[in-house]
C-alpha cells in the first residue's frame, strides 16, 4: 500500500469561472431580450439616432458569443475545474495557469463585447471573432490544455472516469474546429479573409459550427452531467458499458452532421446526404447521454421533487433528448425544406441553449454554492421559483417560435392556384408572425427574471456561508498498474493512458471532417466554374465588408433553394459556382427579410437609398433597423488595396497592379451611382463619397452575373 | 444454419427498401391531382418502410427465438440435450415467457435491489458505476439508423434512383405547370396590358384602394398625392395615362425611376382592380399635392375601348 499524501482542492478558481458564468449569462440573455424587442419595436435598435452599435445586425453576434463562449465557456470552466481536481484525487497542475486561463478568457470576452458591436467581425457564425482575438483564444485554450493534461499526468487514480474522456475530447475537437475555421488571410489590424470561399467557405463554417454546439455545448457537459448528476442524486451511474458505447459512437459521428444546415443549398448532393445520414445515426448516441443521466435517477425520484438541484438537471437531461431527437429529424431533407431559415430552428437552439446549458448550470451551480460557501442554499423555495418560471420561460418561448415557424415557412410556400405566390409579398409573412415574437419576448423575459432570482439566492448564499478556498484532501499516491486485472472491461486499458486517449479520440474526430472537406477543397470539378462569374470591383468589394459589419446576414440568406416557391419568389436558385469569390461566404441561416441572393437590379439605386435611410418608407411595416449614418459616413477606402492584394493571393484572379487602380475605380463607379440617384431625384449633396454609394453597388451587383450569361 | 437466417433476415430488408423505392416512384407518376403533397409522401414512404424494416426485424427474430423454445421442449421432453447455441436465449428458469422477450428486446436492467451484483468496485470521488446491459431498445435504434443511413446512400447515390436537388426542382416545376394550365383552364383570357379595362364595381375598387394604401401609399401619398413618387391625382403623367398605361406600369415598373414590379407580387386581377382605383383619384386635390410631372394625357390618345372610366 502506498503513501497517503495530503493536498488541498483549489476552490477559488472554481467561484471566480461561475461568477464569470452567471455575469455573463445575465449579459448574453439580456441582449438576447433586447434582440426579441427589437423584432416587435424596431425603434429599439437606435439606429435612427445615429446610434449603429445597437442595431440587431451587431447586437445578434454578441448575443449568441456571450451566451455560448461566456456563460456556458465559463460554466464550462467551472464544471471541469471543480470536478477534474476530485476526479483525479489532485489540485489543478498550476495555480498560476489557472489564473491565466480563468482571465485570458475574461479579456477574450471583453475583447468580443467591443469589438462585435463596433461591427468588426467575420461573419462566420460563433467565429465572428478578428484575427488577433482568434490567436488569444488559440493560445488561452492550449494554457487550459496544459494546465488539465498536467493535472492528469500527475494524477493520484489510476482510470480516468467517463467524465475526464468527455473534457478530453471537447479539448482536442475545439482546438481543431477553431484552428481550421481561422485559416485567414489577414489585410489590416482587425480585417481579414478567410482562405476558404464560397461553397468551401460553407462547408468549413457549418463543420465547425455544428460541432462546436457538439464539443462546446455538449460534450464538456455531458461530462458535467456525469459527474454532478451521480453526485447530486447520491445513486450509481446507469451504466459503464453505455457510457463507452455513447462517448465513443458521439464523437466520432457528430462531428459528420454539419452538412444538415446546408441541405438544399448549392452543397453538392452527396455532402448533403452524408449530413442526413450521420443525423439520423446520431440519436442513439446523443440519446445514451440522455439515458445515462436519466436511467441514474432510478430509486431517486423521490428527491427530485424536494431537490431543486436534480429538478433544473432532470429538466435539463430532457431537455438535451429532445434537442437532440428534433436536430435529426431536422436534417431529413423534407423536414427541413420547411424548417430552415424560419423561426423554428430559433426554437430548437433555444430548447437546447435555455434548457440542456442553461438548467445544467444552475443545477450545477445551486449544488456548488453551498458546499464550497459550507452552508446551506439561502432559500429552496425561491429555488423553486427560478426553477418554474426558468420552465415557463423555456415554453413560452419556444412554443410561438415553433408556430411562427410554420407559419412563416407555410406562407412562403403558398401558392395560388392560377400559379401565382399566395403572399407574394415577403413582408406579409412577417408582419403575420409578429404577435408571436412579442409572446416570444414575454418567455425570455420569464427566463431572465428566472436568472436574476437564481443570482439572487447564490448571492445570499454566499453572504451566509464562509468560503473554502482550499478543501483539503488525502489520497494514496498512485501505483501505475497496467497489466489489466482478469475481467477487467477492454475499455479500461484506454482509460489508464490519457495521451492513447487523446490521439484516438483526434482520429474520431478527424475523420468525418476529412472526407467532406477534402474533396470540396482539392477536388476542382465539385464546384463547377461559371465563366460569367466574375470577382467583385473595388466598390463592390467595400459595399460588401460594410454589408458583414452591419450583420446584415444575420437577417437575410444569400442562397435560393431549388424550390419552386423560391426560384418564383426570389429568382433562378443558386449555383456552387456563382460563390468562389465570395470571402466569407455569406448564405445566412435565417430570413427574418427576403433572401437576397438575386437582389442586383430587382430594385432602382433611389429604392435602395430611401430603404436604407427608413425601411418603412417604402415597405410599410417593415422591421428592419434603419440605416441613415450609410448616407452620412464617409467612404474609407484606404485599405482597399491591401484588401485587392490580399484576395489575389488567396486566388480572386484581379489583374496585375491592380490594386493601384482600385481606389480610382471605386470613385469611379461611387460617381455614377450618385448620379443615377440625382436622376431619380435624389439631390442630398457629396453622395459620391458616402458609404452608402458602396453598399447599393454590392447589392446590385448580387445575382447578377448569372443573369448576363443568360442574356448574352 | 445460422448464415442462412442472417440472409433471410437481409433478404427481406433489401425487399422492404425496394418496396419504398417503389412507393415514392409511383407517387411521383401519379397525376398531379390525385397525388399526395411530395413532403407526406415520403414522410410516408420513409415512415412506412422503417416501420416494416422494424417489424421484419422482429419477426424473424421472434421467430427464431420461439422455435428455440419449441426445440427445448421437444429436449425436455425426449430428454435429449441440446448443444447450447445461443445462450442468451435460454431463460432462466422462473421467467415468464414475456418477461424474457422483453429483456431481450426491451428493457433488461438489473432491479435495484440487486444492483450490488454490477456495481463496480472503484469510485471516482464517491460516485460508482454500474455495469447494466445496453437498453436493447437503444441498440435496436441505432442498429435501424445505420441500416437507414445505408439504405439512403444507396437510394440516392450508390445505386438506387433516387431524384438530386435539380431533378426534385424540375419534377416541382412540371407538376406546378400541370396544375396551373388545370386551374387556368375554365377562365377567361387573363388579364393583361393589351385587353385590361377598368372596372367601375365599388366592391372592386374597395379592394383597389386597400391594395393602395398597403403597396402603393408608401411612395405616392395616402391620398394618391405624390411624394417620392410621382401625384396620381393630377392630370399629367409620365409614362401615359388610362388603365392600360397604368397597368403596365405597375406591371413592370420602370427600375430607372425607381417604380419597381409588381407582378410577382400583385396577381392581374389585383393590378387591373388597384389601377382602377388610381384612375378614380384624378381631380380629387388631396392637400400638398407633389407638383405636376410628365405631360398631360389626352384620352383621345388611347385606343377608344379603354376611356370608359375616370
Amino acid at each position: 500500500m502506498s503513501r497517503i499524501e495530503q493536498f488541498q482542492y483549489d476552490n477559488r478558481i472554481v467561484r471566480a469561472f461561475g461568477m464569470a458564468s452567471f455575469i455573463f449569462g445575465i449579459v448574453g440573455m439580456l441582449v438576447g431580450l433586447i434582440l426579441a424587442f427589437q423584432l416587435i419595436y424596431p425603434a429599439l435598435n437606435l439606429s435612427q439616432y445615429g446610434i449603429p452599435i445597437t442595431t440587431f445586425g451587431r447586437l445578434r453576434p454578441l448575443h449568441t458569443n456571450a451566451v455560448i463562449f461566456a456563460f456556458v465557456g465559463n460554466g464550462i470552466f467551472m464544471g471541469v475545474y471543480y470536478s477534474l481536481q476530485r476526479l483525479l484525487k489532485a489540485r489543478m497542475f498550476s495555480d498560476t495557469l489557472s489564473w491565466i486561463h480563468f482571465w485570458g478568457w475574461q479579456v477574450i470576452i471583453l475583447c468580443a463585447a467591443v469589438s462585435l458591436p463596433m461591427g468588426i467581425t467575420t461573419s462566420s457564425e460563433y467565429a465572428e471573432l478578428a484575427w488577433p482575438i482568434d490567436l488569444l483564444i488559440t493560445l488561452i485554450w492550449v494554457v487550459f490544455g496544459i494546465n488539465m493534461f498536467a493535472t492528469i499526468i500527475k494524477r493520484r487514480e489510476n482510470h480516468l472516469y467517463v467524465a475526464i474522456w468527455f473534457y478530453i475530447a471537447t479539448w482536442i475537437t475545439v482546438a481543431v474546429l477553431h484552428i481550421v475555421r481561422s485559416f485567414e488571410l489577414p489585410y489590416s489590424l482587425f480585417g481579414s479573409y478567410t482562405l476558404f470561399s464560397g461553397v468551401q467557405d460553407a462547408l468549413v463554417q457549418w463543420w465547425y459550427g455544428h460541432n462546436a454546439v457538439a464539443f462546446f455545448l455538449t460534450t464538456p457537459y455531458l461530462g458535467m452531467m456525469y459527474y454532478f448528476l451521480p453526485k447530486a442524486a447520491n445513486r450509481p451511474v446507469y451504466s459503464y458499458k453505455l457510457s463507452i458505447i455513447h462517448f465513443w459512437a458521439l464523437i466520432f459521428i457528430y462531428i459528420w452532421a454539419g452538412p444538415h444546415h446546408l441541405l438544399y443549398s448549392s452543397m453538392p448532393d452527396w455532402v448533403q446526404s452524408l449530413g442526413t445520414v450521420f443525423s439520423i445515426m446520431l440519436i442513439a448516441p446523443s440519446w445514451g447521454g440522455m439515458l445515462n443521466g436519466l436511467l441514474t435517477l432510478r430509486g431517486a425520484w423521490d428527491r427530485v421533487r424536494q431537490d431543486p438541484v436534480l429538478k433544473f438537471m432532470v429538466v435539463a437531461v430532457t431537455a438535451y433528448g429532445m434537442a437532440t431527437f428534433e436536430g435529426p429529424m431536422l436534417s431529413i431533407k423534407s423536414v427541413n425544406a420547411i424548417s430552415h431559415f424560419t423561426d423554428w430552428t430559433i426554437a430548437h437552439v433555444h430548447v437546447g441553449a435555455l434548457g440542456w446549458n442553461g438548467f445544467l448550470t444552475f443545477g450545477v451551480l445551486y449544488w456548488l454554492w453551498p458546499r464550497m460557501y459550507r452552508t446551506e442554499l439561502f432559500s429552496v423555495k425561491l429555488a423553486n421559483i427560478h426553477f418554474w418560471t426558468g420552465t415557463l420561460g423555456i415554453l413560452f418561448y419556444a412554443v410561438p417560435m415553433y408556430w411562427a415557424g410554420w407559419t412563416q415557412s407555410l406562407m412562403w410556400k403558398e401558392f395560388t392556384p392560377e400559379g401565382t405566390l399566395a403572399w407574394g409579398n415577403f413582408l406579409d409573412t412577417v408582419t403575420q408572425i409578429i404577435p408571436l415574437y412579442a409572446m416570444r419576448a414575454f418567455g425570455g423575459t420569464l427566463f431572465f427574471t428566472g436568472t436574476i432570482i437564481g443570482v439572487y439566492n447564490l448571492w445570499k448564499t454566499a453572504s451566509q456561508g464562509n468560503f473554502l478556498a482550499n478543501e483539503a484532501a488525502e489520497a494514496p499516491a498512485r501505483v501505475p498498474h497496467l497489466a489489466p486485472a482478469a475481467g477487467d472491461h477492454w475499455h479500461k486499458w484506454i482509460e489508464q493512458r490519457p495521451i492513447q486517449m487523446l490521439i484516438f479520440s483526434a482520429i474520431a474526430i478527424s475523420i468525418g471532417g476529412i472526407v467532406q472537406i477534402f474533396p470540396m477543397v482539392f477536388i476542382e470539378s465539385q464546384v463547377p466554374k461559371i465563366s460569367s462569374v466574375m470577382p467583385y470591383t473595388p466598390l463592390e468589394l467595400s459595399g460588401r465588408d460594410i454589408y458583414i459589419r452591419e450583420g446584415c446576414v444575420g437577417c437575410h440568406s444569400q442562397q435560393v433553394r431549388p424550390f419552386r416557391s423560391e426560384t418564383e419568389r426570389y429568382g433562378e436558385y443558386s449555383k456552387s459556382g456563382e460563390y468562389i469569390y465570395d470571402r466569407p461566404f455569406l448564405w445566412g441561416s435565417k430570413r427574418t427579410g427576403p433572401d437576397l441572393m438575386r437582389e442586383g437590379g430587382k430594385y432602382p439605386d433611389s429604392w435602395h437609398y430611401n430603404h436604407m435611410i427608413d425601411p418603412r418608407s417604402m415597405s410599410p411595416g417593415s422591421i428592419m433597423p434603419q440605416y441613415p449614418q450609410l448616407a452620412d459616413n464617409q467612404l474609407d477606402l484606404s485599405l482597399l488595396p491591401a484588401k485587392i492584394t490580399a484576395l489575389r493571393k488567396l486566388g480572386t484572379p484581379y489583374p496585375k497592379d491592380f490594386e493601384n487602380k482600385a481606389i480610382g475605380e471605386a470613385r469611379a463607379q461611387a460617381k455614377r451611382i450618385a448620379n443615377s440617384l440625382k436622376e431619380q431625384g435624389i439631390k442630398d449633396e457629396g453622395m459620391e463619397d458616402k458609404e452608402m454609394m458602396a453598399i447599393i453597388a454590392y447589392l446590385q451587383r448580387l445575382g447578377t452575373d448569372i443573369k448576363a450569361q443568360k442574356t448574352n | 444454419m445460422k448464415f442462412a437466417k442472417y440472409l433471410f433476415i437481409f433478404l427481406l430488408m433489401g425487399w422492404g427498401a425496394t418496396l419504398w423505392g417503389q412507393t415514392v416512384e409511383t407517387a411521383a407518376a401519379a397525376p398531379a391531382a390525385e397525388q399526395l403533397p411530395r413532403l407526406m409522401t415520403y414522410v410516408l414512404a420513409i415512415t412506412g418502410a422503417v416501420l416494416f424494416i422494424v417489424a421484419m426485424f422482429y419477426v424473424v427474430t421472434v421467430n427464431q427465438f420461439l422455435y428455440k423454445r419449441v426445440l427445448d421442449l421437444e429436449a425436455a421432453k425426449s430428454g435429449v440435450t441440446l448443444p447450447d447455441e445461443t445462450p442468451l436465449a435460454a431463460a432462466p428458469a422462473g421467467e415468464s415467457f414475456l418477461t424474457t422477450l422483453r429483456k431481450k428486446y426491451w428493457e433488461d436492467a438489473v432491479p435495484i435491489d440487486r444492483e450490488e451484483e454490477i456495481l463496480s468496485h472503484h469510485d471516482f470521488d464517491g460516485i460508482r458505476e454500474l455495469d447494466n446491459r445496453l437498453p436493447p431498445w437503444w441498440v435496436n435504434m441505432f442498429i435501424l439508423t445505420i441500416i437507414w443511413a445505408v439504405f439512403y446512400m444507396y437510394y440516392y447515390h450508390w445505386g438506387g434512383n433516387g431524384p438530386s436537388s435539380s431533378e426534385e426542382y424540375k419534377m416541382e416545376i412540371e407538376q406546378a405547370k400541370k396544375q396551373q394550365s388545370i386551374a387556368l383552364a375554365g377562365k377567361a383570357n387573363a388579364v393583361d396590358e393589351s385587353n385590361v379595362t377598368a372596372l367601375t364595381e365599388s366592391s372592386d375598387l374597395g379592394e383597389g384602394e386597400l391594395i393602395f394604401k398597403n403597396t402603393c401609399a408608401a411612395c405616392h401619398g395616402p391620398k394618391g398625392e405624390g411624394t417620392v413618387g410621382p401625384n396620381m391625382t393630377d392630370e399629367y403623367w409620365i409614362h401615359g395615362g388610362g388603365i392600360k398605361n397604368i397597368f403596365k406600369v405597375i406591371k413592370y415598373g420602370v427600375p430607372d425611376k425607381g417604380m419597381i414590379s409588381w407582378q410577382s407580387q400583385l396577381s392581374a386581377g389585383d393590378m387591373q382592380k388597384v389601377g382602377s382605383y388610381i384612375l378614380t383619384l384624378q381631380g380629387t386635390n388631396p392637400p400638398n399635392p407633389k407638383a405636376p410631372q410628365g405631360e398631360i394625357w389626352k384620352e383621345e390618345a388611347t385606343p377608344v375601348d379603354s376611356t370608359g372610366t375616370k
